[in-house]
This record gives C-alpha cells, structure tokens and sequence, in this order.
C-alpha cells in the first residue's frame, strides 16, 4: 500500500512536467502577449516592454524561461529564485508581479483560507457534488426501481436535460425563475456569506453531474436487481427495505463512488462560466480571464494546479474503490 | 459505506457552514429601564432583542462595471476600468469639468514660461489626504517620478515623454554597474519646492506648495496631461509597505479624490464612501458601489430586479428596452470617446505584391464606399454615430463640416476603375482578407462590412478571425499588420495633440505600423504641438486634420457613444464623452440619488 502511495504520487512529477510543457508551448506559440490587448489604446512603448520583459525574464531564451518557472533560475540582482519545487507559481504579468499562488491562495484581509479563490471555488465544487449526490443518486435509485413507468420516464429526462442543455443556459433561467421572477435570492450576490447565494451557482454547476450521477446509478441498479444475490436474499425472506438498501443500493455505489473523485476535480476545475456569470470570486474567473490577456505565469501555476488536483481525484478514486469493494487490493 | 457516506455528510454540511459563515442575526441585548411601578420608579434589567427599524433607503450609486481590474495602481494602470476606479480615489493637478476643459483639481493654478517649456503649478492651500494627513507638491513629485522610473514599468509611462530626461531614464539600463536612481532623479524635469523656490523637506511639509515640470519641447497642452492618472499621489509609504498587493487594499489606497475606497472583494465589488477632505467643487452625497458582471445577460437581469442603478446597454438588450416604456426612458445615449476606423494596411506587401491601398485611388474607393449611416443602424442598433472625420464631436478639434469621402457609390467605383487595378476584377485577383478579433460582435460587423464592400464597389473579401490578442499583436507589428481591419483611437484626453500627433505622425507607432506617412501633415502637426497660441495651434491642426482626411489613409467610420441605463432616483448627472464606467463619472459631485423613489 505504501510502496503504492509513494509510486503513485512520484508519477506526478513527470505529469506536471508534461502538463507544463505542453501548455508553455501552446501558450508560446499563440501569438500576442500580456501587453497586447486594447488595440484602442495608447500602445506599451519599447522602452517600458523591454523593461518589463527584462523584469519579467521575458527577454531570456524559450528553454530558459521554462527551466525556470518549472526548477528556478538567477534573477537580475543574481539572486537564485526557485520555481515549482517551492511552490512558487511565478508572478503575474498582468497583476504586475503579484504571485500567481498569493492570487489564488491568499485570502482578503482578515479573512481565513477559504476565502482565497482556490477557496471559494473549492467550497463551490463540494457544494455542487453533496447536490449531484444526494439529489442524483436518489433519482436514479428510483428510476431503476420504477422502471418503464412515469417517474424514470422523468428521471431520464431530466438526466438527459442535465448532460446535454449547457450550464450558461441553465443559469440564466435559474436567475430569471428565482431571482428576477420570485425574488427568492439576488441577482448579484451583496456578500458570500449566506448560504442562499451559493444555492443556484452549485445547482448549475453540479446539475450536469447530477444528471450523470443519476444516470449512473440506474444502469448499475438494473445490472444488481438481476443479480443472484438479490433473488437470494429476496428467497431468504428479508424485507424489500432491507434488500433495497443493504444489498442493491450498496453494490451498484461501487461505479458511482469511483466516479465521484474526479467528479469533485471537475466541478471545482470546471467552473469557468459559472464563475462568470455569477460574478463568483474563484479560480475559472482568473483561468479564463489570465488565457484572454496572455498572462503566462496564471496560465501555467493553474494549469499546473488543475493538473495536480485531477491527480489526486483519481489517486483518492483508487482508495476509495478498495475500502468499498473488497475484491480489490492497491498491488501489482 | 456508511462510513463514507458520513464523510461526504460532512463534507456537503461543512461546506454549507463554511459558506454560510460570517451571517450575521440580531441578537439579544441588555438593557437597564426604569418604570414606574404603582407610582414608584423601580430599576429593573430586562434582556430584549431589537426589531429592526424600518429601513431607510441609504444613498448608494449600484454601478456594474463589468471586468474587475487587473491593477489600480496610478503609475501602471492603463484600462478604462482601472482608471475609472483611480479617478474617485484620487485627484490630479488638473482636471477635466463637464465641458472637457482643463480646470484646477489639485492645483490651484498653473503658468507655462513664454515658449511652453517649463509649467509650474501652484498646490491649493490646506490639502489633505482622506486620512488627514499632508498632501503637498512633493507628492505629486513623487508621483510623476515614478510614472517615469524604468522599475515601475507603467504601461502609460511614455504619456509624460515631454519631461526633460524622461525617455533617456525610461530607457536607462537599470541593471548596469553605473546605474543610479538619484541621478536620474536629479536630471529629469520634475521638481517640487517652495513658493520661493527653495527645496521641500518632506511629505509634512505643508510649505511646499509648487510643482514644476521642464520638457525638453514646448508642450502648451501638459496641464491637461498633468491631471491623468499617471499623475495621481498614492503614498510612497503605503506602497512601500502594501507589497505587491498594496493597490488591491483600502489600507493603502489613500487618496484625495471625491471618495474613499472603503471596502475591496476582489472580483465581486468596491465600495466607496464620500471623502470629506476632497478639494474639489463638491463632496459627493451618496456611497458607490462597483460592482464585476460580466456577463451582460445578467447585468441586465439585475438592473431590471432593482439591483443596480446603473449599467452599460448592449445591443443584445435593445430590443427588450425598446419594447419597454419605462426602460426607454430610462436609457440615456450621447457621444463617446472613440473613433473607429476601417483601416488600410498601406505599409508592406500584400501576397508578394505592395499593398493595393499604397494607391490613393483604391484608399478614396473604399472610404466612399463605406455606407456609415447603414453601418450604426443594421450592426450597432444606433448604438454609435456615423463619422467621415477623425477627431469626434466634443472634443477640441472636431471639424465636422469637412467631410470629403462621404458614402457615395457611384464615386467608389469611379475611383476604383481610375485606380492602377482598373476596377473590382483587379483588387478581387489579390485575395483580399479583412482581419478581425473573433468575436461573436466582431463577426457580425466583419461579415456586414464584407457585404457593404461588396454591394457597393463589387470587391470580394475574405473574413480572417483571429484570437483578439492575436488580432493586437498582428497589429503592431508592420509586417503583419492585416491589410484590411477594424480598428480606432479612443481619447486619453481632450486635446487634437492625443487624436494627430500620437497617431497619425509618421514617425509614431502607430502610423509606422500601419505604414501611413504624408509629410506635410508631419510639418503641421509638429508645428502646432509646440505652438504656445491657443488659436494658432487649432487653426493648424484643423489644417492638418484636413491633410489626413483628404489623404483617406482608412475609411473614417463611427463614432462610439456613452449608453447606460440609469434609474430615475440618480438625478444631476453631467455626462462628458469621457465618462468610463458610469454617466458623469468625471464629475460625480453633480449626481444625487433621489431615495424617496426607491422601492
């Protein structure tokens, strides 16, 4: 198991090694920079871009720049500046300076860590999956049990509904029916302090999961109801309750809960539009507007962190799987 | 299993409570009354909790300004949406009132020596920060040093190139042996000092009243570039000590403009209150509010749930305004800042071959033939204003009674067909491509412009979308400016200087990218920048301006116009074609919010 752990985790080196050249490459190719956007403007002399591309390390060859947002490098005062191995994400362009991981990970003033971006997003993908889950899998439980009639007629719309409408769309209705229509929360959130605000940014956000989640679980309780357990368990006499619960519900979890880990990465990694339309302060904000404006160190700290944290999803799936499913062991 | 469902429990409540957390009730209080039982007063302790009392309706202006800032920082900001959260903070030397004249901010005068080459300001007496503390010249001293210093690396640090030394400090190697700050420092052109001339000892010296600025050129419109932002007085100390996020904190943004920066959710809102220290013709009455959607769907959908007082209209949302008596009214429109332009890629080669519009002939083709009027209606829903001229109406130099290429068909193909390429057959064989910035807006402006141009000269041209990044990079650089694209100048401040030299002169970047050059506009325009007479100056830049529309170097298309939608309880509002993010912006003193209107 520990042999396992350590081997699992090491493989994430050369993950982040690839997930980080592969997106330096794209990010270096695509034409333009972090000082060219408002084509309406007053242009960045060469004076101040050299400037700032010297502060930057921008002026230094392709390889170079890489070598030292992924190791470190000596900085213009000759002091050694270490990257990624000290967590250090490397500056902003665009927030001139400040550091990509004081962006995403330091909170406001006086304000504890799940305030900081990775926070709120965080809070927000763990808000969405308690919804997909206990909403989801309820739907599906049922869809199965009823099968052929009205209820998993429904249940089956509304899966489809949910994997195939896309989520700005949702959010849009979701804000015309309750906020503008019966004014049961705001439009645009005072504060993120009550809990009626993340109501409908974590519906639609967890709703396509849902759906799936839904969807899911009733082909797994179809596969279990015609299981011979089941008949004989029905055959020694336990009630439905108990047949239900005990031995179909628990069996079919086991392809759910495996999907559960990288669901979770999803929906906090996923967030991008969401975040934009509701004005929510987390990280796909920052994702979507650091790719618009060519601020490299956002592109790759985050990259790198989505990257990291799909990982993680699904190294936590492979544990989880053995603690539900005891025909599976973490060795070769 | 049951274990884990425990967890994930856990994990959606602790969310919950985490997300919740910071809610805030009414609670109980103790109090101490006295009454009077059977004629005698008794003191009794009673808990209660208090009803909440009927609410007044404060006086807050809900404003979306749409994208949060990437940084308010005076010496590095360079978006509108930065600049229109610097300029309630602080106050310039100068500022701009609702005619777009230069008048006093900070400043309470100004004088230039006889050839324009030196200006020097006289501070107000008794300014103060918000906080109370000393604002005098050495302030600004520092500002207007900073803007310039190459480790600052402002991204409008060239808008101030007129100061002595400047540029050569601005290019300076800041990592070379023989470096020194103080050097710099003392060479270039900004000294704060006594009225007597002598020099200032520090921030609290309340003595030190004069700021004088030396250009290596006479620069007769400086003291309206004085009063931008470049110029603002955040505190040495407070950047010092704020780190690399000092801009993003209300702790550190202490300023002296009409409002204080009272509270900052980065991404979600700014909230400001007025500042009772503010030296200019009024302290505002009500709180701001700024607000980050930006999703315009939204923005609306709130606007209409009362949510917010004011936002910018969109086209997509015309038809729903239109359709609504109270939302008509409710919609105000009037000249903006920008010019835009359809424009030639003159410089360079097109396909191997110099580019067709190196031919003046082809240049007067496409700017007839560019239908303008149709232009506002069919793609921006009036939402802007035909042009044949360069600098826009309420602007110092605007010469709308010139207009030599106005739409006209007829003479479109008459000037192609005199051209060297004899008509559309010729220009058709090069292939021609009109770049654009892929947007769904930009599409559709780029497939009516494709159509106009075909109706009416008969050309075929290509759509080419491109990343909009990449569309400004290919931009500035000669070799790849596209040879057909939609682009424009939006004011960074109201003087003809902004509009020709900037970006017409030859040897400006603009133009060099571009590759458009005529000598005698250069002799005009270079003449009149260092004119000292105010009606001189003018009357050679009107000249000069008549030089560049004659030469048609792009089709001179629309103006942008300010539009909001603003709730009738915001009254007073004086709008400029500076206005950023909310109508009367630039003077937000006028502006009052009727609460007794407010449901």
């Amino acid at each position: 198991m520990t042999t396992y752990i350590i081997r699992r985790i090491l493989w994430l080196i050369p993950v982040i090694l690839v997930v980080g050249f592969v997106t330096f490459v794209l990010m270096r190719n695509t034409p333009g920079g972090p000082w060219d956007l408002d084509a309406e403007r007053r242009q960045v002399d060469e004076s101040t871009r050299k400037s700032l591309e010297s502060f930057y390390g921008l002026d230094k060859p392709l390889w170079r720049q890489f070598t030292a947002y992924m190791i470190g490098d000596f900085n213009n005062k000759g002091d050694f500046v270490c990257g990624l191995p000290c967590g250090n994400f490397g500056p902003s362009y665009r927030q001139r300076g400040v550091p990509v991981q004081a962006i995403l990970f330091r909170p406001p003033e006086d304000k504890p860590w799940y305030y900081s971006r990775f926070g709120y997003s965080l809070r927000l993908g763990i808000l969405a999956l308690g919804i997909a889950i206990f909403v989801g899998i309820p739907i599906g439980t049922i869809a199965a049990l009823k099968q052929n009639t009205w209820i998993d007629y429904l249940s089956l719309f509304v899966a489809t509904a949910g994997i195939s409408v896309p989520n700005f769309v949702i959010a849009i209705f979701l804000i015309i029916i309750f906020a503008s229509g019966l004014k049961w929360v705001s439009v645009v959130p005072r504060s993120w302090d009550t809990l009626d605000v993340w109501v409908l940014p974590a519906i639609v956000l967890g709703f396509g999961t849902l759906a799936f989640t839904a969807r899911l679980m009733r082909t797994s309780m179809l596969d279990v109801l015609r299981m011979d357990y089941i008949r004989t368990a029905r055959a020694k006499g336990l009630s439905e309750r108990v047949v239900v619960v005990v031995h179909m519900i628990k069996n079919a979890l086991i392809p759910v809960i495996t999907i559960l880990g990288p669901a979770l990465a999803g929906l906090v990694t996923g967030s991008f539009i969401i975040e934009t339309m509701f004005a929510f302060p987390g990280m796909g904000r920052a994702y979507v507007q650091a790719i618009s404006q060519r601020d490299y160190s956002m592109i790759m700290g985050t990259t790198i962190i989505y990257a990291i944290l799909v990982a993680l999803a699904n190294l936590s799936v492979d544990f989880i799987y053995v603690l539900v499913d005891p025909r599976i062991r973490l060795e070769e | 299993m049951r274990k884990l469902f425990v967890v994930l429990g856990l994990l959606v409540v602790a969310s919950m409570v985490l997300a919740a957390c910071g809610a805030s009730a009414a609670t109980p209080q103790t109090i101490v009354q006295t009454v009077i039982v059977e004629g005698t007063p008794q003191v009794q302790i009673v808990e209660v909790t208090p009803e909440p009392a009927a609410e007044a309706k404060p006086a807050v202006l809900r404003v979306n300004v749409g994208t949060y800032p990437d940084v308010i920082d005076p010496q590095k900001s360079s978006y509108v949406i930065e600049i229109a959260t610097l300029k309630q903070i602080y106050q310039g030397l100068t500022e701009l009132n609702a005619k777009l004249e230069t008048v006093p901010g900070a400043a309470e005068s100004w004088k230039f020596n006889d050839d324009a080459t030196q200006l020097v300001f006289t501070l107000k007496k008794g300014l103060k920060y918000s906080d109370g503390s000393v604002l005098n010249a050495k302030r600004f001293e520092f500002a207007f040093l900073r803007n310039i210093d190459p480790t600052t690396g402002g991204e409008y640090a060239s808008i101030t190139d007129e100061i002595l030394n400047a540029p050569e400090w601005r290019a300076a190697d800041t990592s070379a042996a023989d470096y020194s700050r103080e050097e710099w420092v003392k060479k270039v052109g900004v000294k704060a000092s006594h009225a007597d001339g002598t020099d200032c000892v520090d921030y609290e010296d309340v003595a030190c009243d004069t700021l004088t600025l030396t250009f290596s050129k006479p620069a007769p419109y400086f003291a309206t570039i004085a009063g931008l932002w470049v110029g603002y007085p955040a505190k040495e100390e407070n950047i010092e000590e704020g780190g690399d996020l000092w801009w993003n904190s209300s702790k550190y943004q202490i300023g002296n403009g009409a409002f204080i920066l009272k509270t900052v959710e980065p991404f979600v809102r700014q909230y400001f209150v007025p500042n009772p220290n503010f030296a200019g013709p009024g302290i505002p009455t009500y709180d701001l509010e700024y607000s980050y959607i930006t999703d315009s769907a939204v923005a609306f959908e709130a606007y209409k749930n009362n949510e917010f007082d004011v936002i910018a209209s969109v086209a997509e949302d015309l038809d729903a305004i239109n359709a609504d008596p109270d939302l008509t009214a409710q919609h105000i429109q009037y000249a903006g800042s920008c010019t835009i332009v359809i424009k030639f890629g003159i410089g360079g080669e097109y396909n191997g071959q110099p580019s067709p519009f190196q031919d003046k002939k082809v240049r007067e083709a496409f700017a007839y033939a560019f239908d303008a009027e149709s232009w506002v209606v069919d793609v921006d829903g009036s939402l802007s204003l035909p042009t044949w001229t360069w600098i826009p109406p309420g602007y110092p130099g605007y010469d709308g009674d010139y207009t030599p290429y106005k739409f006209d068909p007829e003479k479109a193909k008459a000037a192609l067909a005199a051209s060297s390429y004899g008509g559309p057959e010729g220009i058709n064989a090069l292939g021609l491509k009109l770049t654009f910035g892929d947007t769904p807006r930009n599409r559709t402006r780029s497939e009516w412009l494709v159509a106009n141009y075909k109706k009416n000269l008969g050309v075929d041209i290509a759509l080419d979308p491109v990343d909009t990044t990449t569309f400004t990079a290919l931009t500035k650089d000669p070799k790849t400016f596209p040879v057909l694209a939609r682009q424009g100048w939006c004011a960074d401040y109201p003087d003809p200087q902004n509009w020709l030299s900037v970006y017409w002169k030859s040897d400006t970047t603009f133009a060099q990218r571009m590759g458009y050059k005529n000598e005698e506009f250069d002799r005009l325009v270079a003449e009149a920048d260092v004119t000292v007479d105010p009606a001189k100056r003018m009357e050679l830049y009107k000249q000069a301006q008549r030089i560049l529309l004659d030469d048609a170097p792009s089709a001179f298309g629309y103006n942008t116009i300010n539009h909001y939608l603003v709730k009738p309880w915001v009254k007073g509002i004086q709008t400029t074609p500076q206005d950023a993010v909310f109508p009367g912006d630039m003077v937000p003193w006028t502006i009052t919010i009727d609460t007794s209107m407010i449901p």
